[in-house]
């Protein structure tokens, strides 16, 4: 048998090989106004391509994966009735990771194959090099969940935040914890570049209104045991616990305080207000409050988008579907008033948006190409279900 | 919270994962006495076991419910079954190897921890999964510790689990064959001792093991996720050390200790939580730049 | 099942790896297929796309850090795990220089080399006499710690990391477009070559060479084995920090994600994969490592799966790399 052996390195480095040109083919093909092969009526001028940028894999990967989802609903939902500008909507992947290097290279890809513009955005980490790549490049961006107030200074013009931004949630997090009269508060985060500048604005603004911060906690993405963690939180005895970072660890943090019989009010921020927190937090979810982006749930203009979704994919729509889904529809909106695919004309046509009414409610823009409203409303969990608190 | 009732409740905390990272450690430590080989792939062993738990518990609950007994045929399930995963891993991605480079086992073992990493990853797509129980979480207080019955238990499986390996390992011809290849494999062949048949038997007990502790965790903290063998390797890797790699009494005891340090570490003043894992680095190097051979190691002149 | 030179002839396909393989140990056609190689990569970005330049700029990097980590495990035989952490240290240093005190690129280069020597010397100092598999484990705790610590402290940013790294200036040029970087790095991994062939083949190559093969032999004819080994991984950590240092300048932003011990295990894996301390095999794996994921990324989820298939598949059958060193790597390491 020792024979073949060398036959089969020579095979299988062959097929490594084969199998990294298979991708490379694939990469040039990006072609904008080449008749479609499932296009069988011809109905469309040409395609046009859109790039999504999200992490699928790696550890952010449900959220990424949720977001390209709403995108391709999106897509589906226009090409369906007639595409934008008469052209059908093709989509591109780049995978970021959670990874700012992979995140650079995704968006290389993505910028190579000629994408007319990018939709996505989740880790704010992974986000930030690459506003300046699309700046460069003359491509407009449109970040879906992304929010950290860092990206705001990078922003080269070209990229488009339909979240508001970590100020805005912390103020609005300020404003409830005051309104149920807390003083002081323990704030944990999971060191994400994320959850850490949500807790440091809302550190700011708490002790800005007179209050104090007694305890601030970190856990390390993929800890299971915050009994620790717990016990420094009981012992400091804060009114309120505002968890900044994503529901997974978020529901193990609200059962292990809930279980170590803390009473007090527990706050999570927007990285985990999808419904997921609550089934995994089960019954020690009940009364957990959240400073939430524009869940779809409670949106009436929502209900088609949930029913297109449940039918297309094997789950609820998570935090930032609906986002995601607003961000393709403002996209062929600006592209539809710009009236061209020229990049300049679309970023023109995005910063000049005015009251485009998403699902998850109107859009427009700050000079900072920020969303000119908080969008955060306060959630509560009541029977396993998030419900409007306000 | 008085500073005695933080006392006794953080050294209750680090009791209890301390036992799951010694449980994970210990599988660290038996592979690497064996066939010293870092195995990679241990972390995602735990975690597979963790969902082959939930899977059989799914199963089972319509006929004998997902308390205690429901929880109990699972374990003893999926151990057996992530067991026989252990073994087919070695004998697919290690036994090959055993004469090859030090090195090249260390990439096949990360390669399978890659596949399995990434398989279920594909198959819940990233999310995270409830690990529903039919346990309820009333806390009660021995003294001036909160305690819930889960914990209680799951401290006592854990401690009775490590109890068991020690005697099979010190007390059956099994423990003895493994002890003596740890000492000296090719001696071990000429005496007759059938070895790659006492390799597969470590890779059961290892993985079966760290099946428990992934079951142990997905009841105790209600979720389960494919990122979730991740930084509990790490840790338990570094508790495998701190005992004196594979020596398996150590790996428990490292484990304990380990738990422990990060319990009180949390609670120092300028340590805090998002300085604990630097801490336990730390402590990590200097435990082994001043014993080297980890706490229950004999001093050997051994070359890499 | 351990594989044996003499079996390698017996098959015509095995017969032509191995002649190729032979064929470039020679000098003449190996200098020949580099010039072409050079030639070929030298005119690439002036023809090819930005996504293929920004994963050929990658893959240099690559091969720079590969190499500096071969110095360590392949020459010396050093099981590191830990890596990362001193393309971090490089990274930071010029970050931190360039952004909070406005120093010029080039001049943070020393500076950072200097970091990385003594950050080398303090893990590498105390524990090198240990036993080899506790420096893995070391440099692994080592790794974790500087990720860690520059996500905690505010001079590095914190979790957010750096952001606003000046860009280098050669020439009068600002270096701002993936084509500079490209040209940059493809230099910097010519230097590394060059520098790791002449390290090879050094004295002090040697004195690695047999230590590796025979520490105590080597000990015994009068070899310092602790110092000897410590060269290695300081001037590993060289590498690893110039190649951050650049890193940082390349991406402007550099934040604690991108030194995540998963960073390091794939640059070993690169090492090991390609053959340790066989220069052109490292560089093979560090072609495979970075060029198949990311060509394969429309295959979407399912391409780390299928790579670490063939990964498994490979090191089966190739246990000692895709190209090994010729004598043959002790089994013992």
């Amino acid at each position: 048998m020792f024979k073949f052996k060398n036959a089969w390195i020579l095979i299988l480095v062959i097929a490594l090989f084969a199998f990294g040109l298979f991708g490379c083919g694939d990469d040039t093909a990006a072609p904008v106004d080449e008749t479609p092969e499932g296009d069988a009526e011809g109905e469309f001028e040409g395609q046009v391509l859109f790039g999504i940028m999200v992490p699928i894999t790696g550890s952010e990967a449900a959220d990424g994966i949720d977001m390209e989802n709403a995108a391709l609903l999106a897509v589906q939902e226009i090409n369906a009735a007639g595409g934008v500008l008469g052209y059908e909507i093709i989509t591109s992947t780049g995978d970021d990771e959670c990874d700012p290097s992979k995140a650079t290279a995704a968006a290389s890809k993505l910028i190579s194959e000629e994408v007319v513009a990018v939709v996505g955005g989740y880790c704010s980490g992974a986000t930030l090099p690459t506003l300046a790549l699309y700046g460069d490049a003359g491509i407009p961006f449109v970040i879906g969940a992304a929010n950290a107030t860092s990206l705001i200074d990078e922003n080269p013009g070209w990229t488009f935040m339909i979240n508001s931004t970590g100020d805005a949630q912390a103020a609005k997090a300020v404003e409830w914890f005051e309104g149920l009269g807390v003083d002081t508060i323990a704030l944990v985060d999971d060191g994400s570049a994320f959850a850490v500048d949500l807790k440091e604005q809302t550190k700011m603004q708490w002790e800005a209104a007179g209050h104090s911060v007694v305890a601030e906690d970190r856990v390390e993405t993929g800890t299971q045991d915050f009994s620790a963690v717990v016990t420094s939180i009981m012992s400091a005895n804060p009114d309120a616990v505002y968890w900044t970072a994503y529901q997974g660890l978020g529901a193990l943090l609200i059962r292990q305080l809930r279980q170590d019989g803390y009473e007090g009010v527990i706050m999570v921020g927007d990285g985990s207000s999808a419904q997921e927190l609550l089934d995994l937090a089960q019954a020690e979810g009940e009364g957990v409050y959240c400073t939430a982006p524009p869940v779809v749930d409670f949106l009436p203009a929502a209900q088609s988008f949930i029913e297109g979704y449940n039918e297309n994919f094997p789950r609820e729509p998570g935090a930032y579907a609906g986002l995601m889904y607003d961000a393709t529809y403002l996209l062929v909106n600006a592209i539809e008033r710009a009236g061209s695919f020229d990049g300049e004309a679309i970023k023109d046509a995005l910063a000049a948006t005015d009251g485009f009414e998403g699902i998850t409610g109107p859009i427009g823009f700050t000079p900072q190409n920020t969303l000119n409203r908080s969008n955060f409303v306060i959630l509560v969990g009541e029977g396993g279900r998030w419900q409007l608190a306000e | 919270m008085t500073t005695w009732e933080i006392f006794l409740q953080q050294l209750f905390n680090g009791l209890l994962v301390g036992s799951f990272y010694g449980l994970v450690a210990i599988g660290y430590s038996m592979v690497y006495g064996i066939i010293k080989l870092l195995n990679f792939a241990h972390a995602d062993i735990y975690m597979s076991g963790a969902f082959a738990g939930l899977i059989i518990l799914g199963f089972l609950n319509p006929y004998i419910g997902n308390q205690w007994l429901g929880i109990i045929v699972a374990l003893l399930l999926s151990m057996i079954l992530v067991g026989l995963l252990g073994v087919a891993i070695q004998r697919v991605a290690y036994r090959p190897m055993l004469k090859a480079p030090r090195l090249s086992i260390l990439i096949t073992a990360l390669a399978v921890s890659m596949i399995l990493y990434n398989t279920v990853l594909l198959m819940t797509q990233g999310q995270y999964k409830p690990f529903t129980t039919g346990l309820t979480h009333e806390s009660f207080y021995i003294g001036a510790l909160r305690m819930t019955e889960t914990r209680l238990v799951l401290l006592i499986a854990a401690l009775a689990l490590m109890l068991m390996l020690h005697l099979f390992i010190t007390r059956t011809m099994y423990g003895k064959a493994m002890r003596a290849i740890a000492l000296d494999r090719d001696t071990c062949q000429l005496m007759g001792i059938n070895v790659y048949k006492i390799i597969a038997i470590t890779f059961f007990v290892g993985s079966a093991l760290a099946a428990a502790a992934g079951i142990m965790a997905g009841v105790y903290y209600g979720t389960v996720h494919f990122f979730m063998g991740f930084l509990i390797g790490l840790k338990a890797f570094t508790a495998a050390v701190i005992g004196g790699i594979g020596i398996i009494p150590g790996a428990m005891l490292g484990g304990l200790l380990l738990g422990l340090l990060e319990a009180f570490g949390t609670q120092i003043p300028f340590i805090g939580s998002s300085w604990r894992d630097v801490f336990t680095f730390v402590f990590l190097i200097l435990f082994l730049i001043f014993k080297p051979n980890g706490l229950l190691g004999r001093m050997e002149s051994e070359r890499m | 099942m351990a594989e044996k030179k003499q079996k390698k002839f017996t098959n015509p396909f095995g017969t032509v790896v191995e002649s190729l393989y032979d064929l470039f140990d020679k000098k003449a056609p190996r200098y020949l297929l580099m010039t072409i190689m050079t030639a070929f990569l030298i005119y690439l970005p002036l023809s090819s796309s930005r996504f293929t330049q920004e994963i050929m700029t990658n893959l240099f990097f690559y091969v720079v850090v590969c190499l500096g980590l071969n110095i360590i495990v392949g020459f010396a035989g050093l099981l590191h795990l830990g890596y990362a952490a001193f393309f971090a240290v490089g990274a930071y240093t010029t970050g931190i220089l360039s952004s909070v005190y406005g120093v010029n690129f080039w001049l943070t280069l020393p500076f950072s080399i200097i970091a990385a020597v003594i950050a080398g010397l303090a893990i590498g100092a105390p524990t090198l006499r240990l036993r080899g598999d506790y420096l893995a484990i070391v440099t692994l705790g080592f790794g974790e710690i500087i990720r860690l610590t520059v996500r905690n402290l505010d001079i590095t940013g914190g979790a957010m990391g750096l952001i606003g790294i000046q860009r280098p200036v050669l020439f009068g040029i600002v270096l701002n477009q993936i084509t500079h970087f490209y040209y940059l790095f493809f230099i910097l991994a010519v230097i590394a070559i060059i520098v790791s062939y002449r390290l090879h083949d050094s004295r002090l190559g040697r004195a690695w060479e047999y230590i590796r093969e025979d520490e105590d032999a080597a000990s015994a004819m009068g070899i310092n084995v602790v110092q000897i080994r410590l060269y290695a991984f300081i001037i590993g950590s060289a590498f690893g920090a110039l190649a951050g240092s650049l890193y940082a300048a390349k991406m402007t932003a550099i934040s604690p994600e991108s030194f995540m011990f998963i960073h390091s295990v794939m640059i070993l894996l690169a090492v090991v994969l390609g053959g340790m301390g066989k220069i052109p095999g490292v560089i093979l794996g560090a072609i495979i490592v970075t060029l198949i994921p990311e060509l394969s990324r429309d295959i979407g989820q399912f391409r780390l799966i299928i790579f670490a298939v063939l990964l498994l598949i490979l090191m089966l059958y190739r246990p000692q790399g895709i190209w090994p060193e010729r004598q043959g790597i002790s089994t013992k390491l």
